[in-house]
């Protein structure tokens, strides 16, 4: 009697195993966040160009810009999926303070807090590189600037983001009058020479920067609470 | 009340038939005497120490303490009870400042310690720790804060209230008349502390000693307490007529 041949399948026909692109937790969606705080305002700037990583662009009007209270914002830039998930966050912590302690978290309470939030994540980082901007409990303008795990610094002014080197040198020079020789008498500069000044950074920011562009929010963060405008910048 | 006293005051989780927790009201009866008045300028609290014996170490009883640098408590009742609560509060405000780096509200803290003290009866999860009974102790609690200065009162059942004077403990209904009657909210602080040493001073059995009694107060000026020392707790008695 014949035996039962188990033939091995031929060659060719062999199941290769399936290989998969490595997951990518991450990706730069681009942008570019600034700001500058004044005596007793701050004014806050991103563009709305949300990049895919390369070339392409996946929508013109992606806010990076959220408001945490009456008196601070959050700017934003780097992988918009994690700006959502620390955004949404922050939110419903914001909001079960205000529940618990009866008023609104002050505006370096929320630095503070924003700092641990990030540094919570030490190991597996929201990938956002973070403004936040406001007027303290005094009614003075400040700016905290961060860095993914939340080593954080109060400063004047700051900028985020892919045009981050941009921006920096117009800022040292024109804000904290940087390398002039001749610099005239007051220092304190009024918000709106302020906000036209923000506009001609972001301008200049997407002129070079090809993840800048489209729309940017101007935003205001003053006594009065916080005042949006939209700004039109190139869409090339 | 304990006329009443039936199977219904053994557990904390039966409520009596009209309506009463007979465990948190034995618990409220374990307090004694203390008293904390408060102004636009600070709040103070004064308690009495109860020296049983010549051969006690007086120092070895504090019954007022730091919870943190603007929120400060006297104690009344079960000391040892109170040690659970006041752990608690400090861990809660040393958090709030990690957290937020800013010290914590008044009120918040008072809400944090109440949370703590209604946790109690037979229901135990497992793992989680938890008295069987109310904690023994009342509580004055004077605080600052960006609303100013505060006095709260705490007792066993949980329930927390804001006042401009208050007694608590065994005497406390005469001295709450004597605070109701005397007490205006211009006083200063150097009033409030002379208030609250006299009212103190007129229900003890004892005459008042820098032994026998503890002050501290929270001025906005310095928006931190201050427990005063023998010295300075002398030169105060000294000004009671």
């Amino acid at each position: 009697m014949e035996t039962l041949k188990l033939s091995a399948l031929p060659e060719k026909d062999k199941q290769q195993p399936i290989s998969h692109g490595r997951f990518e937790a991450y990706v730069d969606n681009g942008g570019t966040v600034l700001a500058v705080a004044g005596k007793d305002y701050c004014v806050i700037a991103g563009d709305t160009r949300m990049s895919d990583g390369g070339y392409g662009i996946q929508t013109r009007k992606y806010t990076k810009i959220f408001q945490l209270t009456k008196k601070c914002v959050l700017a934003t830039s780097g992988m918009q999926a994690d700006t959502i998930a620390l955004q949404k966050r922050l939110k419903s912590m914001l909001e079960s303070f205000e529940k618990e302690h009866g008023k609104p978290m002050s505006t370096p309470a929320i630095a503070q807090f924003l700092s641990n939030t990030l540094y919570y994540k030490r190991f597996f980082p929201y990938y956002t590189f973070n403004l936040v901007a406001g007027v303290d409990e005094q009614g003075e303008g400040w700016i905290w600037t961060y860095d993914a795990v939340g080593s954080h610094e109060r400063v004047k002014y700051s900028s985020q983001g892919s045009g981050n080197q941009l921006v920096i040198p117009l800022l040292d020079n024109q804000v904290a009058k940087f390398n002039q020789q001749i610099v005239e008498g007051n220092k304190d500069v009024s918000c709106e020479q302020v906000v036209s000044f923000v506009k001609d950074s972001i301008t200049s920011a997407g002129e070079r920067d090809i993840y800048t562009g489209d729309f940017a929010d101007i935003v205001v963060v003053d006594k009065n609470g916080v005042h949006w405008e939209k700004f039109e910048l190139k869409l090339d | 009340m304990f006329l009443t006293r039936s199977e219904y005051d053994r557990g904390v989780n039966t409520f009596s038939p009209e309506g009463r927790l007979f465990q948190v009201e034995y618990a409220l009866e374990a307090i004694k005497l203390g008293i904390g008045v408060q102004c636009e300028e600070g709040v103070v609290l004064a308690v009495e120490k109860r020296l049983t014996s010549p051969l006690l170490e007086p120092s070895s009883i504090q019954k007022v303490v730091e919870i943190d640098y603007h929120l400060i408590c006297a104690l009344s009742g079960l000391v040892a009870d109170a040690r659970t609560i006041i752990d608690h509060a400090r861990i809660e405000t040393q958090n709030h400042r990690f957290n937020y780096n800013e010290p914590m509200g008044v009120e918040s803290c008072v809400q944090s310690i109440c949370d703590l003290a209604l946790r109690f009866g037979e229901n135990r999860n497992s793992g989680e720790e938890r008295m069987s009974r109310p904690f023994g102790v009342a509580l004055l609690i004077a605080g600052i804060d960006e609303k100013g200065p505060s006095l709260y009162y705490s007792d066993p059942s949980g329930t927390f209230t804001q006042f401009h004077a208050k007694a608590i403990g065994a005497g406390s209904e005469g001295a709450q008349t004597t605070l109701q009657e005397k007490y205006s909210k211009t006083l200063t602080i150097a009033e409030c502390q002379k208030l609250a040493l006299t009212t103190l001073k007129q229900v003890m059995e004892e005459a008042i000693t820098t032994t026998n009694v503890e002050l501290a107060v929270i001025t906005k000026a310095d928006q931190k307490f201050k427990i005063y020392n023998k010295e300075e707790l002398a030169t105060v008695i000294q000004t009671l007529e």
